[in-house]
């Protein structure tokens, strides 16, 4: 085996093992790129996106693994800054559950959960900018790998890769597009 | 050093010589090869062929990894390439990253490149006007830049010639600033471009709202089909390539066109580093290489050379063919050489909410993008403050209606709801800028890039005259969306830099005295009429309308003109 060889191996290794969680004595750790992130950030990211997007009679949240989307994008296609953020505001979020219900967000029930989440709806909050930007980037990441996940484009609102036409005047009903438009 | 070995030399002896593969090189290379000529097409790149080499034209959204969104290092490490509209997870393989060919801002001039074969046309926006006598007799009646040495009567039969081949959709609109061409079906206006068309058409004077011309086989003719394309399916991912050949390339109609002739050999990973000129014949007798793989310099040696390099890079290779005859580049005698570049400004914007209409939406997706507004300032008079006019992209568009507040069964089962929301509109910028002489490139003394080719400096700026007509343009376009009764009518202006457009042209201008220009009417130099500049470098002024059309229809004549002049050795 060259060096180069051995080089690359030995990075194989290296790669694989920075995916296995590695064990801290309650809450093991997952190493990304960029970040490292705790089983308990984990959860609650995945307990977030299933409030979102929650499974009903079609897949949920958990079922597509949103929120491993969530964290790749986090991870990949956004700033330094902005993940550093992101960390901040999950703190904040942490800190906002237990004042709210002295309880961690993953004890809460199903309806605790969506009240916690519909509070960020509202525009004059009173939450800071990092906590705000916690949820949204939760949020947005979620549906937009809800609406991009190949089960919403071939089961919801079918993607057409080759459409074959353009009708530049569909009649429409009622905001509906009318049967054999 | 070049390896002269005299058999060696015959191998590399070409009739013709096309530098670049894009839009107009690929129109060279056919009509050269057409004629029976033996040509050499040098393309900087890798080799991408039709079909083949489109490695995401069939992936499903979900099938990118990051859904279209380019992964953070690599936006940070190309913040240039990373501006353009184009640069995202399905195409980016097809764009230059910047430090693989660095040049000098000496202000900010974002140039966005495509170095493989068939270049940038496999990512243009397809949007195909003529150019009339209002542009080419522009700079003489409104005083600047020089002559155009054409007019359109010269150049009408060879928009018919390429367009006939490229198959342009279209509708005959009869309008003087927008000649008519040869044109398959059009893409229709949908309900409020239509309303908006009809609309401006009954309250403005020489306002027109058309159906955007462009390189789409809405329905093929046999011509198209020998090209082994097919009608185009309204998927509008052009930017990966298409698997239909449904829009005009180099890689899906020109290039495999010359290359079935049995005429063409293409040389991919051939960066031009100079044109050689010999100093006894007059004449250029060839172009100097250098192999990107082995970084080893070649010649190659040909009776014509077509430069067709991009713009830029055009005329890179003129400024740094440098001899005892020519010691400011190749046929700079009268300096102008890189200077008087001018590009489209593209600076604004503008949107608004439509009320009604609600009986209609659109299905399928429009390849053309709606409609196009001519030019209608400063046509048949000077009538503003400002020299010139802009033409406009027009555009409505009907989503679903999906509510983005709330969580949980309800906001859930909402995104998945068919029901449209209200119709919106909106337009985009494209004014013509004026060629200046502060306006250039030039090379860089010291400073060489991976190929040991100088590097470019590149000096280009809006100027006052852009101001006033991105002030115009929101004005005008303001008043005809409150005319129409749009609400809610929000313009915006940016800063973008020149370059973005992707419309860069001049710098080897056309004209008809050597002491001002670099090309004659047949787009050869003045002093060296063996060398032919048929893409955007050879352009006097800018016009307003998209130019690879132009190009094309330059490219075709020039080569026209070669030929039969070569037969009369003449050339």
């Amino acid at each position: 085996m060259d060096r180069r060889t051995a080089l690359k191996n030995l990075a194989l290794v290296i790669g694989s093992a920075a995916l296995l969680p590695r064990c801290t004595e309650h809450n093991p750790v997952t190493h990304f790129k960029n970040f490292d992130v705790t089983n308990d950030q984990q959860s609650l990211v995945a307990d977030m996106a299933e409030t979102i997007i929650p499974k009903t009679g079609t897949p949920g949240a958990k079922d597509l693994m949103l929120d491993q989307f969530v964290w790749l994008m986090l991870d990949d296609c956004t700033k330094k800054d902005d993940q550093k953020t992101f960390f901040k505001g999950m703190g904040e979020f942490n800190d906002l559950t237990k004042k709210t219900y002295n309880k961690s967000f993953a004890d809460l029930d199903k309806k605790q959960k969506e009240d916690l989440l519909n509070t960020f709806e509202k525009k004059s909050n009173g939450y800071s900018k990092e906590l705000n930007g916690f949820f949204s980037t939760v949020k947005g990441l979620t549906v937009f790998g809800y609406t991009e996940s190949k089960y919403f484009m071939t089961k919801e609102i079918v993607y057409e890769l080759i459409p074959g036409r353009y009708n530049a005047w569909l009649p429409v009903k009622n905001n509906i597009a009318a049967k054999n438009g | 050093m070049a390896n002269l070995n005299i058999d060696s030399a015959k191998d590399r002896t070409f009739d013709a010589i096309v530098i670049g593969s894009g839009i107009s090189g690929g129109w060279a290379a056919k009509e050269l090869t057409d004629k029976g000529l033996k040509v050499l097409m040098l393309e900087r790149g890798r080799d991408v062929k039709h079909i083949k080499d489109y490695p995401t034209t069939n992936l499903y959204p979900w099938e990118f990894k990051h859904r279209g969104e380019v992964p953070m290092d690599i936006q940070e490490a190309n913040p240039i390439v990373n501006r353009c509209y184009a640069f995202k997870e399905d195409a980016m393989h097809f764009f230059v990253k910047d430090h693989d060919h660095p040049y000098v801002q000496e202000k900010p001039f974002d140039w966005i490149r495509g170095y493989q074969v068939g270049g940038k046309s496999l990512l243009w926006a397809r949007q195909t006007q003529r150019w009339s006598d209002f542009d080419f007799e522009g700079p003489a009646r409104d005083g600047f830049a020089v002559d155009w040495p054409i007019r359109y009567k010269d150049i009408a039969p060879w928009y018919s010639h390429v367009e006939k081949f490229a198959g342009i959709s279209g509708n005959r609109d009869g309008l003087a600033e927008l000649p008519d061409g040869e044109f398959l079906p059009a893409f229709p206006l949908n309900a409020v471009e239509d309303y908006f068309s009809k609309h401006v058409k009954a309250h403005y004077k020489n306002r027109y709202v058309i159906s955007a011309r462009c390189a789409h086989l809405s329905k093929p003719n046999q011509i198209h089909l020998d090209q082994g394309r097919a009608q185009c399916q309204e998927r509008t991912l052009c930017q990966r390539g298409c698997p239909f050949g449904g829009y005009f390339s180099s890689n899906a109609s020109t290039i495999p066109w010359a290359l079935k002739s049995g005429n063409l050999t293409l040389r991919p990973f051939s960066v031009v580093e100079s044109i050689i000129y010999d100093d006894n014949k007059n004449r250029a007798t060839g172009v100097r290489i250098v192999d990107t793989n082995t970084k080893q310099t070649e010649e190659y040696y040909s009776k014509i050379i077509f430069v067709n390099a991009a713009a830029i890079n055009t005329n890179l290779i003129l400024l740094n063919s440098k001899s005892k005859r020519f010691p400011n580049g190749l046929g700079n005698d009268s300096g102008v050489l890189g200077k008087y570049v001018a590009f489209h400004n593209y600076s604004a914007h503008i949107g608004a909410d439509v009320e009604g209409f609600e009986e209609w939406a659109t299905d399928g997706r429009n390849p053309a993008g709606g409609g196009y507004i001519p030019r209608f300032r400063n046509i048949f008079k000077q009538e503003t403050d400002f020299l010139r006019g802009y033409a406009s992209g027009l555009y409505g568009y009907r989503g679903y209606n999906h509510k983005w507040e709330g969580v949980g069964e309800d906001f859930k089962a909402g995104l998945s709801k068919k029901e449209y929301g209200p119709w919106r509109i909106g337009s985009h910028f494209m004014g013509e800028t004026i060629p200046k002489e502060t306006n250039f490139v030039t090379l860089d003394p010291n400073l060489k890039d991976q190929w040991g080719v100088p590097q470019l400096r590149i000096s280009v700026d809006y100027d006052d005259n852009d101001m006033k007509m991105q002030k115009d343009y929101v004005e005008q376009l303001t008043e005809m969306f409150t005319s129409a009764g749009f609400k809610n009518i929000k313009a915006e202006t940016n800063h973008q830099a020149p370059g973005l457009d992707i419309h860069e042209m001049g710098g080897v201008r056309m004209g008809n005295d050597p002491k001002t220009s670099m090309l004659n009417k047949w787009n050869q130099l003045h002093a060296c009429n063996n060398v032919f500049v048929t893409d955007g470098a050879c352009m006097t002024s800018t016009s307003c309308q998209n130019p690879s059309l132009t190009y094309m229809a330059i490219t075709a004549r020039a080569v026209d003109h070669a030929v039969s002049e070569g037969k009369k050795g003449n050339v």
